[in-house]
């Protein structure tokens, strides 16, 4: 992670982070299932709101950071990740991450995916989001399954200069800065139709 | 340490009591017990949530939720039947999915709940025992409170505050008015389910009046109160979607209803009598009736609760979520009747493992659809505070931008659909 305040943040946060956040009855289990509504069971979204179950640790955690300090442009995740304190988004992390990863049920567009397979190779994404999309970085989300509206909106946000971005998306922007609107659509397609 | 004094005792002691309790769990009374019987009362978001949760943090526990009808039909987005834009298939769901989590779901109705024997009675004659009862009945209306306004007066100025036959009644009511018709909607006192839908039913009807030659319609929401749910938000939204189409009287102003005549299609407000060609008529509300046979209802008609854990302050072992308890800051909607369910049934799992109960925590998103690609949200994050209230975390949630109208209206829009398909999931799948 390059946002130092964010790293002292959740390191702070690691300490109070309750022990026993996976499964059971627990804190962390509580706090995360009040995600469950929005996001789905375990976090298993039927969609379009990204799935979150199966994401990795510390991109749960740094996601809800970034839009708690509002570094993370998002319609309505600023205003509920304000209310949890960093030992509750590593316990939202560990909790999600522990979860199995359920890809959206969802057509997509074979000859989008084409295109999208393209640049995805072209524009070197496995780099950091890994072959197909399904990461194996800690602080990088998997795309493998996801949904294409969700994708697409994130997408068009770590484009748009007038939103603010996390420090550590910074190189999302200067990669989507070349592609265009269809670019995009294609790529979502590529990621969501992706094994 | 060689000598032991008289504090140090005690102190022993009670540890050794506690570990006695802990190793023979099935000792005494109130002590843990895994297999522990649940009766949930009530199938709504709260009830089934509860049942769903309860399995997912114990899932020993014997678990039975009773609910009288055979289908759930979604209340949040049951508006948008009124704009046309949805049937009520896609709002109706079965109880068949619970199953498979090991819940067994009857379809009665419980007529009566015996706190001191702990044992519900049904219409159909069954008796269940519990060890833990969760009582989710949802609203009741007020027959009669508002002048005027009982049963039979419904079936002429539809509520449609509970999706169904009523919902379908007003809305071919809508769809027979003539352009420049009047329809009135007249809002509830609080605190009641919803806060925000009577002011989304006004942007629902609008947008079937505008896309159906009706465009001379008025919509006129008449309000005891002088306030309400996302105003800022609805007033800019139904200006920017339906101009001067819908008007909003507070109480202030003269919306406080007084009598209704249902024969006479007459509506009687302080200061003016209206006509309405097509009236919604959302009476004044109070916990469900079975809430209050039970005596687990205060003197306003609600069901107070310990805020922490939902246990009733009228019974032990008893459990009131969802829109019939009383709540703190959490408002009467889908998804804090969802977080409310969630927080008993991990307190339900932890005193039946004998493990300790972990700390509540509450959220509440709503969606309104002002058309059908423009939505507004409110969002809160709770906490207890020392007197044991639930309050907002300072400083978070709140409602949607003012300038919701671009894209980022559009996406709640996107999210509105979302947030309805993945709570149904949540709770009935």
């Amino acid at each position: 992670m390059h946002n130092k305040k964010l790293t002292a943040a959740l390191a702070v946060g690691a300490l109070l982070a309750s022990g026993s956040a996976l499964g059971g009855v627990s804190d962390g289990a509580v706090v995360s299932n009040t995600c469950a509504g929005c996001h789905g069971t375990n976090g298993a979204s039927v969609g379009p709101a990204p799935i979150i179950g199966g994401q990795p640790e510390m991109y749960v955690a740094s996601a809800m950071a970034t839009y708690k300090d509002g570094t993370r442009y998002g319609t309505i995740m600023n205003r509920i990740a304000k209310g949890y304190d960093p030992g509750q988004l590593l316990d939202m992390g560990k909790f999600f991450a522990a979860q199995p990863w359920v890809s959206g049920k969802q057509t997509v567009d074979a000859k989008l995916a084409e295109k999208g397979k393209g640049l995805h190779t072209a524009n070197g994404c496995a780099g950091c989001h890994g072959a197909n999309g399904t990461s194996t970085t800690p602080t990088t989300p998997r795309l493998t399954g996801q949904y294409v509206e969700y994708l697409v909106f994130q997408m068009q946000d770590f484009k748009d200069g007038n939103k603010p971005i996390p420090a550590a998306a910074m190189v999302m922007r200067s990669m989507l800065a070349s592609l265009s609107d269809d670019d995009i659509k294609a790529l979502a397609h590529f990621y969501a139709g992706a094994k | 340490m060689s000598t032991i004094n008289r504090r140090d005792f005690v102190k022993l002691t009670s540890a050794a009591t506690a570990l006695g309790a802990l190793s023979f769990p099935f000792a005494g009374h109130g002590a843990a017990k895994a297999k522990a019987k649940v009766v949930v009362v009530g199938g709504g978001f709260a009830g089934a949530t509860a049942a769903k949760y309860a399995k997912m943090y114990n899932k020993d526990l014997d678990v039975t939720l009773i609910e009288a009808s055979k289908e759930y039909i979604s209340c949040p987005l049951s508006n948008e039947v009124l704009s046309g834009e949805r049937d009520m298939k896609s709002l109706t769901i079965g109880y068949g999915a619970l199953g498979k989590h090991g819940i067994k779901v009857v379809n009665d109705e419980v007529t009566e709940i015996d706190t001191e024997k702990k044992s519900v009675k049904t219409k159909g004659g069954k008796s269940l025992p519990y060890d833990y009862l969760v009582v989710a009945p949802g609203v009741a209306f007020k027959w009669g409170a508002l002048a005027g306004y009982d049963e039979a007066a419904a079936e002429v100025f539809p509520h449609a505050w509970k999706a169904g036959p009523q919902t379908l009644l007003l809305r071919k009511q809508i769809e027979g008015i003539k352009d420049g018709g009047l329809v009135v909607i007249v809002a509830p006192p609080n605190p009641y389910r919803c806060p925000p839908g009577p002011y989304e039913r006004a942007a629902q009807i609008a947008y079937y009046l505008k896309h159906h030659g009706k465009a001379k319609c008025k919509i006129l929401i008449l309000d005891p109160k002088d306030k309400f749910s996302k105003q800022g938000l609805f007033m800019a939204g139904w200006k920017a979607r339906y101009g001067d189409m819908v008007e909003w009287k507070s109480g202030a102003e003269g919306g406080k209803v007084e009598s209704i005549d249902a024969k006479g299609k007459v509506i009687k407000a302080e200061f003016d009598e209206y006509k309405p060609d097509v009236a919604s008529v959302i009476p004044p509300q109070k916990a469900g009736a079975i809430a209050e046979k039970a005596g687990l209802t205060d003197d306003k008609g609600w069901c107070p609760v310990d805020q922490a854990t939902f246990e009733s302050k009228k019974a032990k072992d008893v459990f009131v979520i969802g829109d019939a308890a009383v709540a703190g800051a959490l408002p009467k909607s889908a998804y804090a009747a969802s977080s409310e369910a969630k927080v008993a049934a991990s307190v339900i799992a932890a005193r039946s493992l004998g493990v300790p109960v972990p700390k509540p925590a509450y959220t509440n998103t709503c969606y309104s659809l002002i058309a059908p690609d423009y939505a507004v949200s409110v969002a809160g994050v709770y906490k207890l505070n020392a007197e044991g209230a639930i309050v907002d975390v300072e400083g978070a949630g709140g409602v949607s931008p003012a300038d919701a109208s671009g894209q980022a209206g559009a996406r709640e829009a996107v999210y509105a659909i979302s947030w309805f398909r993945n709570i149904m999931a949540d709770t009935f799948g």
